[in-house]
């Protein structure tokens, strides 16, 4: 090819999409920058590592509580906002028994159940930790799961099964609803203070020096890594090896055709639920162990992200859930090399953005859940 | 025929979808092992008559027998264990799935995939055999519906239910569409067949009914009808 046919390629692709050139050339120059910081010294290795690792982990974190989000889009065909206050549904659920098991004979139960509420008693003070008290942990995020496969199984059955032959934009308003209610009984039940819950001095840690700094990686970052790994490869044996797997993946293909081979679809429904459930209770507890910290508003704020990783993925694909969570994670982290944290956010929504302007059915194709 | 001797009876059936009315007194007989086409012109009912024996119509009125048992108003679920496969005529086969498991979707209500019926469905559709693990979304028309018909058998089912096997597919396919369901017919599966290609259909099947406006208008062997100077003229094009 001449120059010439060069020339006339790169000037039809500049008038044909002028959006990707500017995007290009953001990229660009966001890399050239990365790296002469990185030459420089002006951005330290050890804290660009410190960066990619926090994103991996909240990544992990929106990326298991989006798979279940992605498994109801796909199977139900609606956006279910009460996700996020199933989260949170299941981080306070979690942590209360984790309080119980920790505290039991040191603080009356009221106080242990209700997570401390007005002062009462604090995570800190009861030492809980992976390492210090694994059995609390361990229980409670047994018990997230459990809480949350309930809760949603009743829910469907109070609202959204009598609404199933109903529109999706009904079934998305009537979900709406269900996240404030949740949100509030779960505001009043265990009030609305923020509050901290692990003994963070007390979580060991391993710490290694990098080239200019130190980089540090908490047992709580490790257990988090090994329960959301651990899960998701679950899911993908679930949905590629197992009988009730390949069921789910026929209904959300094409649900009319499930119905006429014989697949029970309701029991679908419910199996879908019940993984779907157990999935984002264990996210919301793994979510607060890794942050250190519980609120009412947890999952609502993290419903945001996660939305934004699942439609970055596809929406509707199990995968596409974990690959978004990953890229929603790690650009909101990094982001903070060049805008303020406070807009780390806007940062993430930003990329999906783009993402999407791009690749409209999102990374994976949607609606196949595999 | 009478309804003690077939393997389906319809008797009287009225049925439509919510509180449309398509079928008026439908009647219609399946013997065991026998091979029926319905055709007519569009809108004459023919789908709706098969739907409505595998529980996808509003029932509202009259009878449906399948091997002595009263399978009226029952849901598809249910009457895929009575012995019935049903391969509707659009997106009959789960694109995302691989062909190996499309056809073990179709042996889903028994514990296991079915060694033999899966055997027999590989040598009937050897292409199905080559492609196990290819995409069903990435087949050609043709071999979607092989992979359809090739599901609807795992469960070994004594009538099959075929709605317009051969639409959609390239001239020189719709004969070896047509070979196929001679061979699956002559295993000894009932079949119970929509066709627009009428002339064809009813060339291959034992008898043919035609339906006009959801009700029965003519009845005989399919050569008969073939030969018969009006159903020629009205509905065979001449």
């Amino acid at each position: 090819m001449g120059i010439a046919d060069t020339y006339s390629d790169g000037r039809r692709f500049v008038v044909a999409r002028p959006f990707a050139l500017i995007v290009g050339l953001l990229v660009v120059l966001l890399a050239v920058d990365f790296v002469s910081g990185l030459a420089t010294g002006r951005i330290a290795v050890s804290d660009v590592t410190t960066l990619v690792w926090d994103g991996l982990m909240q990544g992990l974190v929106v990326g298991l509580a989006g798979i279940g989000l992605s498994m109801t889009y796909s199977i139900l065909n609606f956006a279910n906002f009460a996700h996020g206050d199933y989260i949170t549904g299941g981080a306070f659920s979690g942590w209360a028994v984790t309080y119980l098991l920790a505290g039991l004979g040191r603080a009356d139960v009221g106080s242990l159940l209700l997570i401390g509420a007005g002062g009462s008693v604090f995570g800190g003070a009861l030492g809980i930790g992976i390492t210090a008290t694994p059995i609390a942990v361990l229980g409670g995020l047994i018990f997230a799961g459990l809480f949350t496969v309930a809760l949603a199984l009743l829910i469907d059955r109070l609202v959204y099964r009598s609404m199933r032959d109903q529109g999706g934009i009904s079934l998305l308003i009537a979900s709406v609803g269900i996240a404030f209610a949740l949100r509030y009984l779960i505001a009043f039940v265990f009030t609305t203070e923020n509050r901290g819950v692990t003994d963070a001095g007390g979580v060991p840690g391993i710490q290694g020096y990098l080239i200019d700094g130190y980089v540090t990686v908490s047992a709580h970052d490790a257990t988090l890594l090994v329960v959301a790994v651990g899960l998701m490869l679950g899911v993908h044996f679930l949905l590629q090896r197992t009988k009730l797997g390949t069921a789910m993946r026929a209904m959300a293909d094409n649900e009319d055709l499930a119905r006429v081979t014989g697949i029970p679809t309701e029991r679908v429904v419910r199996a879908t639920w019940v993984i779907g459930g157990a999935l984002t209770g264990v996210a919301g507890y793994m979510f607060v162990l890794w942050k250190g910290t519980i609120g009412f508003n947890d999952g609502w704020l993290l419903l945001l992200l996660v939305f934004a990783a699942v439609i970055l993925g596809g929406i509707g694909s199990v995968y596409g859930a974990i690959l978004g969570g990953l890229v929603i994670g790690l650009t909101s982290s990094m982001s903070v090399l060049w805008i303020p944290s406070d807009f780390a956010r806007a940062a993430a929504f930003f990329v999906m953005i783009l993402v999407l302007l791009f690749r409209p059915e999102g990374l994976f194709e949607g609606r196949s859940t595999a | 025929m009478d309804a003690a001797g077939s393997l389906l009876a319809v008797r009287d059936l009225d049925a439509g979808y919510g509180d449309l009315r398509i079928l008026y007194d439908v009647y219609l007989d399946v013997a065991d092992g026998e091979y029926v086409t319905i055709v007519g012109p569009n809108g004459a009912g023919k789908s709706t008559v098969m739907k409505s024996v595998f529980g996808l119509t509003t029932y509202m009125g009259g009878s449906i027998t399948f091997a002595g048992t009263d399978i009226t108003g029952r849901s598809p679920e249910d009457i895929i264990h009575e012995g019935i496969g049903y391969v509707p005529q659009n997106d009959n086969v789960f694109t995302s799935l691989s062909v190996a498991e499309n056809l073990a979707m179709g042996a889903y209500i028994l514990e296991d995939v079915p060694k033999a019926a899966l055997r027999e469905v590989y040598e009937r559709f050897p292409i199905l055999d080559e492609r196990r693990d290819q995409k069903a979304g990435t087949m050609s028309g043709g071999q979607r519906q092989m992979l359809a018909m090739g599901r609807a058998l795992m469960l070994e089912p004594d009538l099959l239910l075929l709605d317009e096997p051969s639409a959609g597919l390239a001239p020189d396919l719709v004969d070896e569409m047509f070979d196929k369901i001679d061979e699956i017919n002559e295993a000894g599966t009932a079949i119970l067949m929509v066709e627009q290609n009428a002339t064809e259909a009813l060339r291959r099947c034992d008898r043919g009914y035609v339906f006009v406006q959801g009700r029965n208008r003519f009845v005989d062997s399919g050569q008969a009808l073939l030969d018969d100077e009006e159903v020629r003229r009205e509905f065979l094009g001449g």
